[in-house]
């Protein structure tokens, strides 16, 4: 079980997410909601170990595999294939696995197309195959299909779902589309500026939301989708 | 009343743009002369009296002799002040009827380091001396830069028969006086210059030998002709050439170093 | 005069082509060895937060912004007989010309490295993080993504050591046949009267700096049209 207490994270004097307690479940599947800057990259990277916390504690991940997607993942100018390859270095099936993780996300067409050549959102998918080529305890994915197209969509969750039912790990993402939360999480979390304003079970959460922004979020959201 | 201060400036500033246009620009005597003369501080020197009693103004600048002298050529100058005989006889033929009007002298000096590896001091000539350094090997640094200083030195090499260019102990800096003695100071090698450049410059070579004949250093002052160039100042050329044989310039000239180096740098020609 | 500089570019003067020789000699050497010092102060520079970049940065600035004379008289006091390097005799010789240029270009490429890393290092840091990438590999990964643009920073390095004229006529003195580089015999000749020569050397200083350039810029349009294809 992770879990957070008393967590802050400052920039430059400015709160930007503050978690007096959170705890996530092993094996459980969470999905973050919010807008822009509510927070959910951060805690994620904090999950991730790429920030720390300015006050507060995180226990629970010492000595587990954690793999994370970040939002702007990098595509190293070589091939496709080596790019997920990579993430196995040194294995000897390592682009066995890596041709097969590729598959599974759709993009067997490209396996030696250049790295640096990618469009968006087959960097994308690209990124989310080095990740999934492995196996973690915890997997943490910062907006994983933001660049994906609508053909595309369904081949990745279903992926995904398959991924986390072999593996049995944690599952932290964050999304745009409360949909997908819907979709693809056990348990959503709604973010606005910088504090966990609702979370629960997500059919719940969705047909009805207890706290009054939660509602306004997802009634804006579905009025524009 | 802000309007009408604002038509006062300006017909204000019309009426003295206006005037400026009278005032004749004659007034300005454009010189050009050699780094040496500027490095020994004559000018510097000079200039303020002459200026005073001429109400002329002097815009003096410097180069290398050839540099010096190409301005002549193309109409960046009033007047030349150079030292370099041979190539301001080139200058003066070439058919706008000018002369060079040689002034006042000195002497070249050979430094060097003091302890004078190859024997300089005491020698008659400048000739003797350099065919001492040659013979010795000794280290020596050369403007080359085809100026006064410079073509002294290849005439008296010249006149021992010995081609220094390309050997091991010569070099050539294509430098002015005052680089070109930094150089042999930090090699502590032998170089000829003029007096009053060496005593204006800090270093630690020595003076080895002076005021041989082969060492004479002859100053010139040449007007350009409005043969040459329609607008040059022909009149103030001709000030200065004038106040130069006036008794204040002569004594001024005569005094130059003096207090300082206990010994005139330049001397008046008679 | 255009005459007399076609016979110099082309009839193979051979006092031009021993001061082009002496350039490219000084040039290429201190182009490597700043290149050698510039990139990893660089790289540590763009790949990483750390305690005290903000003044590492700071310092690299202000000696980017260096004026060429300053340099050309710090070195020459540390390397005259009077200064503290003074028994090496090495003032008025090609390694001081060369001193001096390291001195001036290689913060230029560092600043310009560290630009280069730190577009890229956020990125490639977060990635790499995930899956569990760290430490000297992750660093050797940044570099050779990095390694054109940093072709390009070391070729505006040599560009500026070959346009430079006021620190090396300083260390250098201009000797003939020793030190005299292109820029230092340009402003001889200049000073001299004599234009053929300057402009014969000037014409090639611009065919060299003019091809510099060209590389730079078609290699930073290829990397341009790599990346958005």
């Amino acid at each position: 079980m992770i879990a957070l207490r008393d967590v802050v994270q400052q920039f430059g004097g400015r709160v930007v997410l503050e978690i007096p307690g959170l705890q996530f479940l092993p094996g459980r599947r969470y999905g973050l909601i919010g807008e822009n800057g509510s927070g959910k990259t951060t805690l994620i990277r904090m999950l991730a170990g790429t920030s720390r916390p300015t006050s507060g504690i995180i226990e629970g991940l010492q000595g587990k595999k954690v793999g994370y997607l970040p939002q702007s993942p990098y595509a190293f100018s070589f091939s496709v294939l080596e790019n997920v390859a990579m993430a196995l270095d040194g294995r000897n099936d390592a682009k066995e696995l890596a041709q097969k993780a590729l598959v599974a996300v759709g993009m067997e067409s490209l396996v030696e197309a250049r790295g640096e050549r990618l469009s968006g959102g087959e960097a994308q998918r690209m990124a989310l195959a080095r990740v999934l080529v492995r196996s973690y305890d915890v997997l943490l994915l910062d907006e994983p299909t933001s660049s994906t197209d609508v053909r595309s969509m369904d081949l990745i969750e279903t992926t995904l779902k398959e991924y986390v039912e072999k593996t049995q790990c944690t599952l932290i993402f964050s999304t745009h589309s409360p949909a997908q939360a819907l979709r693809l999480a056990d348990e959503v979390l709604y973010l606005e500026k910088g504090r966990l304003v609702e979370q629960g079970p997500a059919q719940g959460l969705f047909h009805s939301p207890e706290d009054e922004r939660t509602k306004a979020f997802l009634r804006h959201w579905s009025l524009n989708s | 009343m802000k309007r009408f201060a604002l038509v006062v400036l300006c017909v204000g500033l019309l009426l003295s743009a206006a005037a400026c246009k009278q005032e004749p620009v004659n007034k300005v005597i454009q010189m050009s002369t050699t780094t040496s003369v500027n490095d020994s501080g004559l000018m510097a020197y000079l200039q303020p009296v002459f200026e005073k009693d001429s109400g002329y103004t002097l815009e003096i600048t410097s180069a290398g002799t050839g540099a010096a002298i190409e301005k002549g050529r193309t109409g960046d100058a009033d007047i030349l002040l150079v030292h370099s005989k041979s190539q301001e006889e080139t200058f003066i033929g070439e058919g706008f009827d000018e002369t060079r009007i040689p002034f006042m002298y000195n002497f070249f000096v050979i430094v060097g380091p003091g302890d004078d590896p190859a024997g300089v001091a005491g020698k008659a000539t400048a000739a003797e001396a350099f065919q001492a350094i040659a013979d010795s090997g000794s280290q020596f640094i050369s403007r080359g830069d085809e100026s006064g200083t410079h073509s002294k030195e290849k005439a008296i090499w010249a006149s021992i028969n010995v081609d220094p260019t390309g050997q091991a102990w010569y070099e050539s800096t294509g430098s002015g006086m005052g680089a070109t003695l930094t150089v042999a100071d930090e090699k502590q090698a032998y170089t000829i210059s003029d007096k009053a450049t060496f005593l204006a410059h800090e270093n630690s070579l020595s003076l080895l030998l002076e005021e041989t004949d082969d060492m004479k250093n002859t100053y010139s002052v040449i007007a350009i002709s409005p043969k040459r160039f329609a607008d040059t100042n022909a009149a103030g050329a001709q000030a200065f050439i004038d106040w130069l044989k006036t008794d204040t310039a002569r004594k001024m000239i005569a005094e130059f170093g003096v207090a300082e180096y206990g010994e005139a740098l330049f001397f008046n020609m008679d | 005069m255009i005459k007399q500089v076609l016979e110099l570019l082309f009839g193979a003067d051979p006092e031009l082509r021993q001061i082009i020789g002496v350039t490219l000699r000084m040039s290429v050497t201190s182009t490597l060895i700043s290149a050698l010092i510039g990139i990893p102060w660089g790289v540590a520079m763009g790949a990483n937060q750390f305690k005290g970049k903000a003044i590492l940065s700071r310092i690299t600035n202000t000696l980017m912004g260096l004026p060429p004379v300053v340099a050309g008289l710090i070195v020459f006091l540390v390397l005259s007989r009077s200064g503290p390097l003074g028994k090496l005799s090495l003032l008025y010789s090609v390694p001081a010309m060369v001193i001096a240029q390291v001195v001036l270009i290689s913060p230029i490429i560092a600043g310009m490295t560290a630009n280069i890393v730190s577009l890229r290092a956020p990125s490639i840091n977060e990635t790499c993080a995930g899956i569990g990438i760290n430490g000297w590999k992750r660093l050797w990964l940044t570099i050779k993504e990095c390694r054109i643009p940093f072709v390009t920073s070391v070729l505006a390095g040599f560009g500026r050591s070959i346009a430079e004229v006021g620190a090396v006529q300083m260390v250098g003195g201009n000797i003939q046949f020793k030190t005299r580089v292109m820029t230092t015999a340009i402003m001889m000749q200049t000073n001299m009267g004599r234009f053929e020569l300057a402009v014969a050397l000037g014409i090639v200083l611009l065919i060299i700096s003019f091809i510099v350039n060209s590389l730079v810029h078609r290699i930073q349009e290829q990397t341009l049209r790599d990346r958005t294809a």
